[in-house]
């Protein structure tokens, strides 16, 4: 096995097993540092691919940034255990059926498709090491500019959304 | 994963080097511990530690061995996992970055090729922020951990100020990234090679008895870099996060011995890569003013003869320039905190968001502005004009 194979195996054994840690754990705060040690892990995926671009970005948008203040926000409110959310009763065990039928199509779908991908690995293989950054930069600012645009215009309305839904009715200041 | 090398001898060099620059760091600690006790002596006219050693040198060293016998102590109300975990991790960001930032002119040993840096990555800048980022888990942890009210306090000040500057940190960074047309270090450092040399609008002015160094492009951008770079590792004038008279000591309250020690590390790793990134994009890294790396090769080979000592000369210098000015940084770094007081909290949110953001966010637009018309238009002034410019230029550029 190179030493690509090795650290492949590795990391992503790191990501699947923070990522079912997510939803494992009972306490609110593990679940919040896995997510955070699953963008981590991805971002080491993403060096092992040469995209050290999207590497440092993932690191200090997600794992930097966003996961920090969910952390925070989570400490502050000192959350010790969830509750049960969902009874046991049939509803309930029937939805549960349902997404693990969901989760496993989904697998079955990946393996199918991914088999028929090898021919594209070679490809990329042949393919000379370029300036990602420019290339990605060219294709964000120049070809899908508008599109880009946009998603900044719905990220400002969704920030300026919450700003209004929090101040409603006195916001903090309340007096109910 | 080709870099490690591609014969035998050159993969063992690059391991033994990683570890070198890991250790490095480490070791540097104590050393700055030390000056920073006798510079804090010094400046407040006391002795500082002169006891144990010449000039009490040894003293951290009698420190080291008294943190190791320390009794290992968790609090009752602790959470176990978290409070061991966290000062483990304080050490991981600090030392990963550092190693990005290059220290000499590489290596060359017959065939191979070494670098004198933990490992080269194309984009320096964008890894390096995205590491130290993560400094913020470890006092989130060590302060939720530590199950205690005034280290949870202290943690949440703490990544606060972290996550507010390190927005201005990464806006600072961004009009030097424009300015070099790159996020590569080992190419910022080479192009801040030779004399001051401005051109766009069709003129080219060289200064020749400054050196092309980044601060005369970026002077902005520097002042809010360094001053942010302080509020990221936690110092005085912004180390709210542990101010003794309100919280004990922050984050680490529940903390002793080795453990403790190892907040102190990361601490000071952080300092280290501030005072690296200050020299590498402001002050031309490793490179000596006036002198380019084949002058002091040249010389080299015209003192020792072979070849491989000349290398080995070029690297040795340069290794020694780039530590003069990084121990200036951080004696920079030492100095401060002993002469400023500390910030509001308040007043700190104010500096962060309301004054460092849009200065940097102004540097930005206006460094792209100027970097895009200086490349695009060309200026042409009347003759009487010119001859007025062309003066004042002589005097400035005058040998």
């Amino acid at each position: 096995m190179s030493v690509d194979a090795i650290l492949f195996w590795i990391l992503t054994l790191v990501v699947l097993v923070s990522a079912m840690s997510v939803i494992l754990m009972t306490n609110p705060i593990y679940s919040a540092l896995c997510l955070a040690m699953t963008m981590v892990g991805v971002a080491a995926i993403f060096v092992t691919l040469n995209a050290y671009f999207l590497a440092g970005v993932q690191l200090i948008v997600y794992a930097g940034a966003v996961m920090v203040l969910f952390v925070m926000v989570l400490m502050l409110f000192d959350l010790k255990h969830e509750l049960q959310s969902f009874s046991r009763g049939k509803f309930t065990g029937a939805l549960k059926i349902g997404s693990v039928g969901i989760l496993a199509g989904l697998i079955v779908g990946a393996v199918t498709i991914g088999k028929s991908l090898t021919e594209v690995k070679a490809v990329a293989e042949n393919a000379v090491v370029v300036d990602t950054t420019k290339i990605l930069s060219q294709n964000l600012f120049l070809k899908n500019i508008f599109g880009f645009e946009a998603l900044g215009v719905l990220l400002l309305v969704i920030a300026v959304g919450t700003v209004a839904l929090s101040r409603s009715k006195g916001g903090t200041h309340a007096r109910d | 994963m080709t870099s490690m090398g591609t014969s035998s001898f050159e993969i063992t060099v690059n391991i033994i080097k990683t570890l070198a620059v890991f250790l490095m760091m480490v070791q540097a600690v104590p050393i700055l511990v030390w000056l920073e006790r006798r510079g804090s002596a010094f400046i407040q006219n006391r002795f500082g530690p002169n006891r144990v050693g010449p000039l009490g040198l040894v003293q951290l060293l009698a420190d080291a061995v008294k943190f190791l016998h320390k009794e290992d102590f968790v609090p009752d109300k602790a959470n176990r996992f978290l409070f061991y975990a966290a000062p483990v991790f304080a050490l991981i960001p600090a030392s990963i970055a550092y190693m990005a930032i290059p220290m000499s002119t590489p290596l060359i040993l017959g065939e191979s090729r070494f670098l004198i840096q933990g490992f080269e990555i194309n984009v320096g800048i964008v890894f390096i922020l995205g590491i130290s980022s993560l400094a913020a888990y470890t006092i989130l942890m060590a302060g939720w951990g530590s199950g205690s009210k005034f280290s949870l306090m202290g943690a949440m000040r703490a990544s606060a100020q972290i996550i507010s500057y390190e927005l201005a940190l990464g806006l600072s960074i961004v009009g030097v990234i424009m300015t070099y047309g790159t996020f590569n270090l080992t190419d910022m450092i080479t192009a801040q090679m030779g004399a001051l040399n401005f051109s766009g609008f069709g003129y080219t002015t060289t200064i020749s008895w400054l050196p092309n160094w980044g601060i005369f492009y970026q002077p902005v951008a520097a002042v809010i870099f360094f001053a942010a770079a302080f509020a990221e590792s936690n110092r005085l004038p912004f180390d709210l996060a542990e101010g003794e008279a309100e919280l004990v000591a922050g984050f680490h309250t529940e903390y002793g011995g080795f453990k403790m020690l190892m907040f102190f590390i990361g601490e000071y790793g952080h300092m280290m890569i501030a005072a690296g990134l200050m020299t590498t994009f402001f002050f031309g890294g490793y490179l000596i003013p006036y002198i380019t790396p084949d002058d002091v090769y040249q010389f080299g080979l015209n003192n020792f003869g072979s070849e491989t000592a000349a290398h080995i000369f070029n690297s040795a210098v340069h290794f020694l320039m780039y530590n003069v000015k990084f121990a200036l940084f951080l004696w920079i770094f030492i100095h401060v905190r002993w002469t400023l007081p500390r910030f509001r909290y308040d007043q700190l949110m104010d500096l962060g968001w309301k004054t460092m953001l849009p200065w940097a966010l102004g540097n930005t637009i206006v460094t792209s502005i100027v970097i895009f018309s200086a490349a695009y238009f060309s200026i042409s002034f009347p003759p009487a004009v010119e001859d007025v410019l062309k003066q004042i230029f002589k005097y400035f550029t005058r040998t």
